[in-house]
């Protein structure tokens, strides 16, 4: 009856990222890791998944001699987004 | 979020709102504006308004360059705005937007200045006002925040009655303008971000 919902993003840390690069354009690690209180090896590994899936982009490089991670959500991680948003949606108002 | 590994697995649909909710708040509730800028603005053109005020009872050749001031003050906007890009750690679609409104107000103050200078055009501190204006307004209510929107409309205000002033007086408006559009903004501006800052610390 219910459509399922996109386990790549029905993960508590993943989904807050994605919430977070959906409202901000870009984010460093730092910002993201401040944000979802979570730790930088767990953190590392979720962003690597929603990487591998093509939802975020991760931009490696430098700043002030120290190396620095940016990261970027995608087009289709925007519509990932949205459709996950529209299933949950469709889920709590059949809900109620 | 720490011992995420063991929540992912039982995270309902109700939770997955509310923590969209919550992140999509935290982001929005981040506040980046330092204020510094607002203030360079306002004080510059409030100097120059009451200098060239004061300049028509003390006729100081000099002093009739005072608006020069303006293009010096773009070199340490310059310096505040690499700062303040360096610190932030993200970029937002609202900074690009408040990015594009001022670079577009300020592209459109250096062409009216050039035109107003070339074609002494008269009533020019009536324009400035109105220009003044329109990313004032435009960035208080995309921000919500009510003492720039109070700034916009009081240039348009001040706009008006500068039409019926004569020369020096209208510069009095053109420095109420920048106070109420800029300085006091920039002020609480200011107050709320090291209010913010000290929270972080």
């Amino acid at each position: 009856m219910f459509k399922d919902l996109n386990p790549i993003l029905h993960s508590q840390l993943r989904l807050a990222v994605v919430s977070l690069l959906i409202t901000v354009r870009e984010a460093e690690f730092t910002y993201l890791r401040e944000k979802t209180n979570a730790t930088a090896g767990n953190l590392s590994v979720q962003i690597n998944k929603l990487k591998e899936a093509g939802y975020i982009d991760v931009i490696k490089s430098f700043k002030d001699n120290y190396p620095q991670t940016i990261c970027k959500i995608t087009p289709q991680g925007v519509q990932a987004f949205e459709e996950y948003v529209k299933d949950l949606q469709a889920y709590l108002n059949i809900k109620k | 979020m720490e011992n995420n590994t063991e929540q992912e697995s039982t995270l309902t649909r109700e939770q997955s709102l509310q923590l969209i909710t919550s992140m999509i708040s935290k982001a929005k509730n981040e506040f980046f504006d330092t204020g510094v800028s607002a203030l360079l603005w306002g004080s510059v053109i409030t100097f120059c308004a009451l200098v060239t005020f004061a300049n028509c009872w003390l006729n100081w050749p000099a002093l009739q360059y005072v608006w020069f001031l303006t293009i010096a003050a773009v070199v340490p906007q310059v310096v505040i705005g690499i700062r303040e890009g360096r610190e932030r750690r993200y970029k937002s679609h609202e900074g690009d937007l408040i990015g594009g409104i001022w670079i577009a107000f300020s592209i459109s103050i250096f062409i009216f200045s050039y035109v107003a200078s070339t074609y002494s055009f008269s009533q020019a501190t009536s324009v400035y006002l109105i220009l003044y204006s329109i990313p004032t307004f435009a960035i208080g209510i995309g921000r919500r925040f009510k003492p720039m929107i109070i700034g916009g409309i009081a240039c348009w205000i001040l706009a008006i009655l500068s039409t019926f002033a004569h020369f020096p007086y209208e510069m009095l408006y053109l420095a109420a303008g920048s106070q109420l559009a800029w300085f006091i903004p920039g002020l609480i501006l200011r107050k709320c971000y090291l209010q913010a800052k000290r929270k972080h610390v």
